[in-house]
Parts: C-alpha cells; sequence; structure tokens
C-alpha cells in the first residue's frame, strides 16, 4: 500500500494512468505502450484502473448494435438540399427606386407601405388558391399510385421508420418475401414472394408485427401465381 | 458505384470530399452512405429515437456539404466528419435535456450499488454512463465505442489532449464511486476517491 502510494505520487505514475483507456483500446503508439507495460508489472493501483476500464469497454459493446436503413433518412437530406439549393438560386429581391422627396423617410415610410400592401394582397391571393386547391383535391394521398409495378410485385407495405435492417430482414424473410423496388418517396417497398407461400399467408405473417405499419396486396390471388 | 470505391477508405474519403467540394452531389450520396451505419450505432447509444438520429445525421451532412471547400487536410476526413456530428450531437443532446434527461435520471437511485452477476454490472454500467456529464461519456464512448486514439478524439472534440484526459479521468472516477465493484479492488477505493 505504502509501495503503491508512492507510485500514485509520481509523474510517471500520473502520466501512465491517463493513458491507460488507450491502452485498453488498443490505439496506442508502440514506445507509449510499451511504457504502460512496464509501470503495471509494478503498479498495483493502475492494474486496478486497467481492470476498471476493461470491464466499461466490455460493458459498451456487450450492448446490441442497431443497423438503421439509410436510404429513406438520405431521400430526405437530398430534398433538404434540393430546398437549399433553390433558396440559393431564387433571384434577390430588387431594391425599391430611391425617393425624390426632399425628406428621405417618406420616401421609405411610402415604400414600406406599398411592400406591406402588396404582401396582403399576395397573402390574400395565395389563401384564396390554397383554397381552391383544397376544395378541388381530396385532402389524402394513396400509395397505389398508376405507376408501373415492379417485376414479381405481390404485397406493398410500409414500415416504421425505425426499423432495423436486421428486423425488416427476419420479418422477411419469416414471411418468406423479399424486396423488389422501394422505397419510394412514401417509404413503399415492392414485395415479392420467395417461395410457394400463398400472398395471404405472407400478408398475414407481416401484419403480426407492429413495425409493419400497412402492408396490402397488390394482385388479386387469382392473378398472382400462389393461389392455395 | 463510383472507380473511388476500390481506394483504401482514407484515399477514397479525401477524393470524395474533393468531389463535393466541387459541388457533387452523388459523391455526397456516397460518403453518406458509408457513414450512416457508423454514425447511427453511435449516436443510438445516447438516444433511442431514429428521428433524433436522422435529424443529427442529416444535419451533420448539411454542414459536410456547405463546409466541404473549407477543409484543409489537417485530420483525416473521418476525424473531421465524425467530429461535425459531435458538435451536432451535443447541441441536439443539450436541447433535449430540459425535456428528458431530467426525467430519466429519477429512474436511478443515488446510492452506490454492489451487483454480484456479469449481467447486473453491465447493467448498473449502463445506468451510471447514462448520469455522467454529455462530454464525459460523448469521450467515454468515442473511445470505447468507437476506438478512436486520444489525438483523434482531441480533433473531434476541439480540445487538448488535457482535457480530453481529464474528461476520461473524471469519468472513470464517477463511474467506480457508483459503482465500487467495478475494479475489483474496492477496498482501496474510500482512501483514492477522498
Amino acid at each position: 500500500m505504502t509501495h503503491n502510494r508512492r507510485f500514485e505520487n509520481s509523474a510517471e505514475h500520473q502520466e501512465v494512468s491517463a493513458l491507460i483507456p488507450w491502452y485498453v483500446n488498443d490505439t496506442l503508439a508502440d514506445p507509449e505502450r510499451q511504457r504502460v507495460d512496464e509501470h503495471i508489472g509494478s503498479c498495483a493501483v493502475c492494474r486496478d484502473d486497467l481492470a476498471v476500464h476493461k470491464r466499461i469497454l466490455e460493458a459498451i459493446n456487450a450492448q446490441p448494435a442497431l443497423d438503421y436503413m439509410p436510404v429513406a433518412s438520405l431521400k430526405r437530406l437530398q430534398a433538404r438540399l434540393d430546398a437549399a439549393q433553390a433558396q440559393a438560386a431564387s433571384p434577390p429581391i430588387p431594391p425599391l427606386e430611391p425617393s425624390r422627396s426632399d425628406a428621405p423617410w417618406r420616401g421609405w415610410m411610402a415604400a414600406s407601405i406599398a411592400a406591406m400592401a402588396v404582401a396582403i394582397g399576395l397573402l390574400a391571393a395565395d389563401r384564396w388558391v390554397q383554397f381552391e386547391v383544397r376544395e378541388q383535391q381530396p385532402n389524402y394521398r394513396t400509395v397505389t399510385t398508376p405507376i408501373p409495378r415492379p417485376q414479381g410485385e405481390v404485397i406493398r407495405a410500409v414500415f416504421a421508420p425505425n426499423i432495423t435492417l436486421v428486423e425488416l430482414q427476419t420479418i422477411l424473410d419469416e414471411a418468406q418475401l423479399k424486396i423488389v423496388s422501394g422505397p419510394t418517396e412514401a417509404g413503399v417497398y415492392s414485395l415479392a414472394s420467395n417461395s410457394t407461400l400463398t400472398v395471404r399467408s405472407s400478408l398475414a405473417l407481416l401484419r403480426r408485427h407492429s413495425t409493419v405499419r400497412f402492408a396490402e396486396e397488390t394482385l388479386p390471388e387469382s392473378e398472382s401465381g400462389n393461389s392455395p | 458505384m463510383t472507380p473511388l470505391a476500390k481506394n483504401s477508405p482514407k484515399e477514397r474519403d479525401n477524393a470524395l470530399l474533393a468531389a463535393i467540394a466541387a459541388g457533387d452531389r452523388r459523391a455526397l450520396e456516397e460518403l453518406y452512405l458509408s457513414y450512416h451505419r457508423r454514425l447511427a450505432r453511435f449516436l443510438s447509444r445516447f438516444t433511442p429515437r431514429y428521428e433524433n438520429i436522422e435529424e443529427i445525421i442529416n444535419d451533420t451532412f448539411m454542414v459536410v456539404w456547405q463546409s466541404a471547400k473549407d477543409f484543409r487536410n489537417a485530420s483525416q476526413v473521418s476525424t473531421w466528419v465524425i467530429g461535425i456530428a459531435y458538435r451536432t450531437a451535443l447541441k441536439s443532446f443539450r436541447r433535449q435535456k430540459n425535456h428528458n434527461v431530467a426525467n430519466s435520471l429519477e429512474d436511478y437511485p443515488e446510492q452506490t450499488v454492489d451487483p454480484t452477476s456479469e449481467a447486473e454490472v453491465r447493467d448498473w454500467l449502463k445506468h451510471g454512463l447514462s448520469r455522467l456529464p454529455m462530454e464525459q461519456r460523448l469521450t467515454l464512448e468515442l473511445a470505447y465505442h468507437m476506438g478512436h486514439s486520444l489525438e483523434e478524439i482531441a480533433v473531434i472534440t476541439d480540445c487538448p489532449v488535457g482535457t480530453v484526459k481529464a474528461r476520461m479521468f473524471h469519468a472513470r472516477e464517477k463511474l467506480r464511486q457508483y459503482l465500487p465493484t467495478l475494479g475489483g479492488g474496492a477496498s482501496e477505493l474510500p482512501a483514492r476517491i477522498g
């Protein structure tokens, strides 16, 4: 103990002790690693610290890692970039004509009033157009769009946004389905049958999972080729 | 897949970043896809919500897109990208702190614990990690989850090496106070912690 206390106060001990985390994660350069090796041989306190750090490392890496699907996230990033680029490309607002008035503030006031009037007019027009559009269009969006169906598609499905690759693959394996297309902008996957399992059976297996937010058959049973 | 894929990861990252600096969106997408898994795994250790993880990753790559032309090869591209993610995450976690952390701390008792099995130690350690100040926990996770060297963590966190060592030291001391059985030499702890 006395021996260890003497070590604890030495500069060598302090310096080596601070390197132990990187000794444990194996990123020290050879000379530093050698220095830690030599010190640990004669310092019980550092050996104890080493044990602590090894347990922390093991505990951190024992927790299961989740893999998320990047494609939908990337699409949202692309949309943000498109919006940012469109904003950057839009023409700047032209400066107002300089006032000929002797009192400059009168010109600014007039310009402000005019700008406000234009803004209010545009706002009213926009509200009217939005109202008209709402009146004319349904307030929902379908996922069964008339785009051509991918080869072999029998089911369209939407999964929870936080589903992991492993979870998705497990669900698809269980339902004996494979992805033939997707996800679309709305997150819809086109799935094809991977076996002789009926489409209805695959659908039932899919719907058992809470991470499957939507699953519908896209072909009548008689046309799917998998009729019971 | 671009022809860059056949180079080493470091060369590939450098080439991709140069292309991004020239305005190449496909290069950004390739870099995004190559970092998404690593960053998502790292961030999932701090927040269970994928919406938050995605927001941090996408904010990070917005910065990568806007700042690629300013990259001067003072560090590796990977360290630079993870440094941006670190700062973005820190801001995001601080924003959420008022909503989430106050409640989560109440879930755990204040006293030290003495778990017996290895699984219990892991469980309590997980709780102990969640009690650390964010900078200390991030330092610990950058070293043990991501496997970064001391110097890399200094670049990522934009701190002197001494600060990184100090954060790691305090993280370890707090975990030991919380969980004395971590070290096996618990009988010596009161004298050391003071």
